[in-house]
């Protein structure tokens, strides 16, 4: 059962997968959750800076290459 | 090495912070390269917690540098799995909060200091996020998404009854149709992800909604209509899959559940 939720081969409990898509990854270790500011990261983690080089590296990928990520992933 | 060398060394590291834990057992972590060449992780103890930190060159870390890395597909993937490989595995022996990818200060005392101010907020985190996973869930609709050439107007459509009495007028109606079936989608796809996070909200201690991913970058031609992600305990993780079976079946929609995380999402709220 477990099998069929999980959509990748997860050898341990909370182990990264290594066929975990980058976009789910990036979804969440991108600042999705910000506990702290570090003083470095205060312009690194600006979250609409990060997002919109996000958006343009997710454009400019989608353009040369059909999603380079989807063929670890679970579909 | 005279001072003024060992000053400038020091001015030119950092330190990156990958995740804060009670206990960490040194060994879970042991072999891992983390984000820089040469540099063991290692534990930083501030107060009654455990931080998991790697000495990097502040160079690396520039607004510049990490623009640049943004750009580049493989290295912001390599960052991000670095990052992950090395949060995953503190979780595995203990209880962590993750830290987003490059939280960095400027050296261990800088960052000892920072890290107990905040010392209630990691608490209050770990508290939340004990014996509970994340798990992500995302919806598509059922059809393809085909864009609407005019000519795939429905066939209920009046125009198309008629012969031909001005080509003006059916064109009117055939971009009527075109956009009632549009926004007819558009409610649709509303409702179904309503539907879905409902489901799973009401198994879970929390939830998120994420952005939704273009279609291009989830490798389908289905339109993702719900990107979110949930606080589930561990007692209850079981009951995923006969929910997510149940809707795909009630709705028709498929529905990817893709977890245990750990529970970056679910840290920084208060």
């Amino acid at each position: 059962m477990e099998r069929e939720v999980v959509p990748w081969d997860n050898p341990e409990p909370l182990r990264g997968p290594v066929g975990v898509p980058l976009v789910d990854l990036l979804d969440r270790v991108l600042a999705t959750g910000v506990v702290v500011s570090g003083d470095l990261v205060i312009a690194i983690a600006d979250v609409p800076l990060v997002r919109l080089s996000l958006h343009a590296l997710l454009s400019s990928v989608n353009e040369r290459v059909p999603a380079p990520w989807a063929d670890g992933g679970p579909l | 090495m005279t001072d003024r060398e060992t000053e400038q060394v020091s001015a030119e590291s950092a330190l990156y912070v990958f995740a804060v834990c009670r206990l960490p057992d040194p060994t879970a972590f042991a072999g891992l390269p983390g984000v820089a060449v040469g540099e063991a992780l290692r534990r930083l103890r501030f107060g009654e917690l455990t931080a998991i930190v790697q000495t990097v060159r502040a160079a690396d870390f520039t607004d510049e540098a990490w623009q640049a890395r943004m750009a580049d597909r493989g290295e912001l993937e390599r960052y991000a799995r670095a990052h992950h490989d090395v949060v995953s595995a503190a979780a595995a022996s203990c209880p962590t909060v993750p830290l987003p990818m490059a939280t960095l200060y400027h050296g261990e005392e800088r960052a000892q200091q920072a890290l107990l101010a905040e010392t209630e907020r990691f608490l209050a985190a770990l508290r939340r996020t004990a014996d509970h996973s994340e798990w992500g869930v995302k919806v598509y609709t059922a059809a393809p998404a085909v864009s609407v050439p005019a000519r795939t107007r429905p066939a209920t459509s009046p125009g198309s009854s008629r012969p031909t009495p001005g080509a003006g007028l059916a064109y009117l109606e055939r971009k009527r149709g075109a956009q009632a079936q549009r926004e007819r989608r558009h409610e649709d796809s509303l409702r179904l992800a309503e539907t879905v996070d409902a489901a799973f909200q009401g198994l879970a201690a929390a939830g998120r909604r994420l952005r939704l991913h273009v279609p291009e970058t989830t490798g389908t031609s289905h339109v993702q209509v719900l990107n979110a992600t949930y606080l589930v305990a561990e007692h209850r993780a079981a009951e995923l899959g006969p929910l997510t079976r149940a809707l795909q079946e009630s709705t028709g929609a498929r529905i990817d559940v893709s977890g245990p995380w750990v529970p970056y999402s679910f840290v920084g709220e208060v």
